[in-house]
């Protein structure tokens, strides 16, 4: 008897860590007395000490993407213009560049086999597929629009990570092929920011990675390591989910010589002052970080200046206020001019002096649409200086 | 029970079975029973008089039970943890679903899904040791597995209530709060707890299991940041706690100390040794006195302690408690109503607050403002803080 896999998408499990082995047999009653039997054959085999991993599927594919793959799309006219070879664009049937195709995410479905090992690429593949995505593809200076890119890439990053659960990779392969792919999702959640629905939803991007985080936060958890990067991304993961209770009782649970490291230590420094309140601090804090920290906690800046801007207009209600502008701008670290602007979405009334007059009743919830982050970047923006995107997604800043 | 033949405990099982003597039964299938060290009920030749003895599926369940017995005696857990899902996950199920209109079968239930959660806990703890194996993963299938119980359980619409198999949801509940506790998913709580909120049998559940489940709810109130009803709720338990039970009631302390401190009921020194939780006393000393300096002290000293409890990030917020305790003194101390930013600023260095300056006390008065602990307003051009004549610290228990 022949056991079936397929993938069972779990509601309750839909939130856990990422699958390292997301198949589970198919609840079948009339099956189950002879799958008892075979799951025992199993379990035995296990016992005479075969790993798992025997029986994970073999992968030979020694391409980016599985030549079948690449003919089948070729045929139905379905190459991404950046697979093709150059030149060809404007064919009738564009010619695929193997050199430049990447397998693509595909849905699974009923009937699909999708363990064909000339189908599957190996790790070593797969870290190559991802440098390429990165060096040739994100931190292109000739590819546009950014928006293109990103959506490409995210895709391909996600066949990849395809590609390893149904290889059931784990340790040191996965998290050579997570981290980077954890840089690049926030490294575009700041780059995107702003961007029209329809293009770029950072609620998607933020699902993905999440799971990429908790994935890789378990590989650090579960494998023998050493792990070279995880303070960088403890405290990444940290920054991105500001304010979480689980974020930050999962670094607190992390070993002293983790957390006693500079970054993971302002990281929980930041997170403490968002838990309490102290936005003046945090915001000063916030100086210390790096490029692609900042850009992890740069979703919380909105948060954190409404906050700011909602106790000053209780803490300072009253009929004389008259707070200095460029002060207030300094608190936020945002030009004067911008911090009117911030003011005004929010209802604050700023008189010909350059004074704000806080007022609790004053405060409203800016309208939808009416308050656009991009605006107010700079504090992260600057940070970018020289930096390209090819070393921000390597972490070689 | 412990020298039982195999024939004897079959025969007993059977009979259990056609009686309905739930309890009897599952004492013959609960791991707390001493037949499980019986060598005569491990072999293969047991586990085949099953199918001639018994009716099917109890012969498939049993059966898996003796192999379970085995895992057992050898401390092999996974195994164990493989064989217990066998007992559940198809036979008793079955069974247990097609027991209309009767619920003989609950201390079965309870019995097998103790012992589930038991196992999948034993059998992670095993699979660590040597590397393998993702946490919570075991608990998890086991979580789904209770689940399934607590469904047929919950929509035994039908029969009447001393023939429901309502009476076990409290129990089931409890046992998924320990799985999604241990595996840090509270969210998946909140339909066990709908579910029994809206039962009319939820106050007619045993004390020991109310007293259980108000302390798992409580603790998810806490997470949840709604003090009040952990409060409320963690007392509960505290309160109908038995009096033996010192541990049980030490861990209900532990959730409850944070959240009275949090409104403002510091707990007695006496109550603190009583319990072993002297890890307590400092913090409530510093919190009391608006002792910054020693607050952060004692919360690194036993900082692994709180951390392991999940308390930590409770204690960081009387952080906000003890600035509003440390600037009430500066008030009573100055005795005016118009109070110098430096003052404040002057407490705090005393405190040893590092870095803090004229910007950040401001900061942290317009919070207290605006959470409502103290009343008035900052005046920047004064640079003073103007707090009202009456009241301008309101008790904490009266702020929410």
């Amino acid at each position: 008897m022949s056991r079936r896999r397929g993938t069972r998408i779990s509601t309750q499990l839909q939130n856990s860590r990422a699958p390292s082995g997301g198949w589970r047999s198919p609840r079948n009653k009339k099956q189950c007395q002879s799958e008892s039997k075979t799951h025992k054959n199993e379990v035995e085999a296990e016992d005479q000490g075969k790993e798992i991993k025997e029986m994970a599927p073999r992968a030979s594919c020694q391409t980016m993407c599985p030549a079948q793959e690449l003919r089948n799309r070729e045929s139905q006219n379905r190459l991404h213009c950046f697979e093709v070879v150059p030149g060809t664009e404007s064919f009738r049937k564009p010619k695929g560049d193997p050199l430049r195709a990447v397998k693509e995410y595909s849905r699974p479905a009923a009937g699909k086999d999708v363990t064909k090992p000339s189908c599957l690429r190996p790790p070593d593949v797969l870290l190559k597929t991802v440098c390429y995505l990165i060096d040739e593809i994100a931190g292109s200076t000739s590819l546009h629009p950014w928006t293109e890119v990103y959506s490409f890439v995210f895709d391909r990053l996600r066949s990849v990570k395809q590609d390893m659960i149904i290889q059931r990779l784990s340790g040191k392969d996965c998290v050579a092929i997570l981290e980077p792919t954890v840089r690049f999702h926030i490294y575009a959640s700041y780059r995107l920011c702003g961007e029209p629905l329809r293009i770029y939803d950072p609620r998607i991007n933020d699902t993905h990675l999440q799971e990429y985080l908790s994935w890789l936060f378990d590989c650090y958890k579960t494998g023998s390591g050493p792990y070279p990067n995880q303070e960088e991304f403890q405290t990444l993961g940290l920054l991105y989910n500001l304010g979480s209770s689980p974020a930050t009782q999962d670094i607190l649970e992390l070993p002293e010589r983790l957390r006693q490291t500079p970054s993971l230590k302002l990281a929980l420094a930041i997170n403490r002052a968002f838990l309490e309140g102290n936005h003046v601090h945090l915001l000063r804090l916030v100086q210390k970080l790096d490029f692609l920290q900042a850009c992890a906690l740069h979703r919380h800046l909105v948060t954190c200046r409404r906050h700011l801007l909602l106790i000053y207009c209780h803490g300072y209600h009253s009929r004389n206020c008259r707070f200095p502008l460029d002060r207030l701008a300094q608190l936020l670290s945002l030009e004067p001019s911008l911090t009117a602007e911030l003011c005004q979405v929010y209802g604050i009334e700023v008189n010909q002096h350059n004074q704000v007059l806080f007022s609790k009743s004053a405060f409203t919830e800016p309208e939808q649409g009416s308050l656009d982050c991009k605006l107010y970047h700079s504090i992260v923006s600057e940070k970018q200086r020289g930096l390209t995107v090819k070393s921000i997604i390597h972490g070689c800043t | 029970m412990a020298h039982i033949t195999i024939n004897q405990y079959l025969q007993q099982i059977n009979q259990a079975i056609e009686n309905h003597e739930g309890s009897f039964c599952a004492e013959l299938l609960s791991f707390k029973h001493p037949h499980v060290a019986n060598p005569r009920l491990q072999s293969q030749v047991a586990r085949e008089k099953c199918q001639q003895i018994l009716e099917p599926p109890y012969d498939e369940m049993v059966a898996a039970h003796l192999r379970c017995t085995y895992a057992v005696a050898n401390h092999d857990f996974v195994e164990a943890y493989k064989f217990q899902t066998l007992v559940v996950q198809y036979p008793f199920f079955r069974a247990f679903q097609s027991h209309k209109e009767e619920n003989w079968a609950l201390p079965v239930m309870s019995a097998v899904t103790l012992d589930l959660r038991i196992f999948a806990n034993n059998a992670e703890q095993q699979l660590q040791k040597k590397g393998k194996g993702q946490p919570g993963e075991m608990l998890e299938k086991a979580a789904e597995q209770l689940m399934s119980c607590f469904r047929v359980c919950a929509s035994d619409n039908r029969a009447g209530i001393d023939d429901s198999k309502k009476w076990g949801m409290m129990f089931l509940s409890n046992q998924l709060f320990k799985i999604y506790f241990k595996i840090n998913k509270l969210h998946l709580c909140k339909p066990l707890i709908r579910a029994i909120d809206s039962s009319n049998l939820k106050n007619e559940y045993s004390p020991a299991q109310k007293v259980t489940y108000k302390y798992y709810v409580g603790r998810k109130a806490m997470f949840d940041s709604d003090f009040k009803t952990a409060e409320e709720l963690l007392s509960f338990a505290f309160d109908r706690c038995h009096r033996s039970s010192q541990k049980n009631k030490r861990m209900i302390l532990i959730y409850l100390l944070p959240v009275k401190m949090l409104l403002g009921h510091m707990p007695t020194h006496q109550l603190l040794r009583k319990y072993d939780l002297i890890q307590f006393a400092d913090v409530t000393k510093a919190v009391s006195e608006g002792n910054l300096l020693l607050l952060n002290e004692a919360l690194s000293k036993h900082e692994t302690f709180f951390i392991r409890c999940g308390i930590f990030l409770i204690l960081e917020k009387l952080k906000i408690i003890t600035y509003r305790n440390l600037f009430k003194k500066v008030y009573l101390l100055l005795k005016t109503h118009q109070l110098p930013l430096d003052a404040f600023l002057v407490a705090l260095r005393m405190m040893q607050v590092e870095d803090v300056d004229i910007d950040e006390v401001q900061c942290l008065l317009a919070n207290l403002i605006y959470m409502g602990h103290i009343k008035g307003y900052i005046s920047h051009q004064h640079q003073k803080l103007v707090v009202s004549k009456q009241n301008p610290f309101p008790p904490l228990s009266s702020v929410s």
